[in-house]
């Protein structure tokens, strides 16, 4: 099913530059979540990637004329913003705190996927994520990108190479580097070190 | 297949990704991971981290950003656009007042040309004949103001000596009562045995204040 010409996000985006308070709602809210969870994914820090996101429409609002339609499309003009504001924010604060907060909401992140499991199976899930949140927000924000976009967005190889700006191999190989050291992580984590090449 | 290649084949998910590598390789990744421990152990290992990604991405999956945020965003969004309409209201205003002044301007100076232009007309209406012949009146003549008075028949002025036509274009017409022998002063020809009368002349008077023409109404 295609997007009627007046919900499509380029008109949506024109009508907000001319001061269209619903169209910009509308780019808003069509855009807001994924953008967000991949500031959460890579920051780890809910506040963080609140911010990450009322900046990144902030930019929109302000210099819509930035966006050139010739270029790709608006959702992945606005991941582009995002992530540079994210690698900003890595690189002015290497290390977040884990991820324990409520997304400002007053709803905590997990609370979405507690009524789809029993307790047994949230409860070991849980424990689950917070190792491997431990271990993804302590890889170098290359290789966590790379996780975050091949692992947790489930985006294609393709996919991920046109949002980080890097061709495919960068991103195979930060993969796998990001592989390695992800588990290598998560082994020393368990105490149960099984291969050293992957700390190599 | 050595494990260096297992490493980069082998760990690929099912799904999407997995149907991008070649099946032969994907077989001979199997094969591999069968014959070596250590491999297996890593497939095994990927497997458990895949599940806690898995894991870690069910409790992100519906994340979204807070109310505040939508509204602080178009909170920031309203005032900004509003400012730009005030902005473009006081811009339009101001060229509407600029223009209303010109206008106003351009229709004063119109009326004004026009009440000139007018003024002028009255001011040609005094014909004067700058040709008209100096009365040639000597004392025993007497027909000399005749002749004055049958050019004013016609209401036209008569030049007094030294006067330019030009110079009576913006006069006023003075009418004075004045002895006759005052008209010498003007440089006219009197006759001298009327010069105590008493008679009624019209002076074209110029701007500077001095005769430049005259006429005796009948």
């Amino acid at each position: 099913m295609s997007i009627p010409e007046h919900d499509r996000d380029d008109v949506l985006l024109r009508r907000a530059a001319k001061g269209d308070d619903d169209a910009f709602t509308a780019l808003y809210r069509r855009h807001q979540a994924a953008l967000y969870r991949f500031a959460l994914r890579m920051t780890g820090n809910a506040w963080a990637a609140e911010e990450v996101v009322q900046d990144v429409f902030m930019t929109l609002m302000r210099e819509p004329k930035k966006y050139d339609a010739g270029r790709g499309l608006v959702g992945a003009f606005l991941f582009g913003i995002t992530r540079n504001r994210v690698m900003k924010h890595l690189e002015r604060l290497p290390r977040e705190v884990p991820l324990e907060e409520s997304n400002g909401n007053g709803v905590h992140p997990q609370e979405a996927a507690v009524n789809r499991f029993t307790p047994a199976h949230w409860a070991e899930q849980q424990e689950r994520s917070e190792r491997v949140r431990a271990a993804v927000l302590d890889l170098p924000a290359e290789f966590r990108e790379a996780i975050v976009l091949c692992e947790l967005e489930e985006l294609s190889y393709e996919e991920a190479a046109q949002l980080s700006g890097c061709p495919i191999g960068t991103i195979r190989s930060r993969l796998h580097r990001g592989r390695a050291l992800l588990m290598a992580k998560l082994e020393i984590l368990r105490d149960t070190p099984r291969r050293v090449s992957a700390t190599t | 297949m050595k494990c260096e290649e297992f490493e980069a084949i082998g760990l690929e998910r099912s799904g999407l990704r997995m149907s991008e590598v070649d099946a032969a390789l994907r077989d001979a990744a199997a094969e591999h991971a069968a014959r070596c421990p250590s491999c297996a152990a890593l497939q095994e290992s990927w497997q458990e981290t895949r599940l806690a990604l898995q894991a870690l991405r069910e409790t992100t999956r519906d994340a979204h950003t807070a109310q505040r945020v939508e509204m602080r965003l178009r909170h920031e969004f309203g005032m900004r656009h509003r400012s730009r309409r005030a902005r473009a209201i006081a811009i339009f205003a101001a060229w509407t007042l600029a223009t209303a002044a010109v206008l106003f301007a351009g229709v004063s100076w119109w009326n004004w040309r026009l009440t000139q232009t007018q003024g002028g007309a009255t001011s040609a209406g005094n014909t004067v004949k700058p040709n008209a012949p100096t009365p040639a009146v000597s004392p025993s003549d007497a027909s000399d103001e005749a002749t004055l008075v049958a050019d004013n028949q016609g209401g036209d002025f008569t030049l007094l000596p030294g006067s330019l036509p030009q110079e009576v274009d913006d006069s006023a017409i003075v009418r004075v009562g004045m002895q006759r022998g005052a008209l010498s002063a003007l440089g006219l020809p009197v006759n001298e045995e009327r010069v105590s009368d008493w008679i009624q002349v019209d002076l074209l008077v110029g701007q500077d204040g001095l005769p430049k023409a005259v006429r005796l109404p009948e």
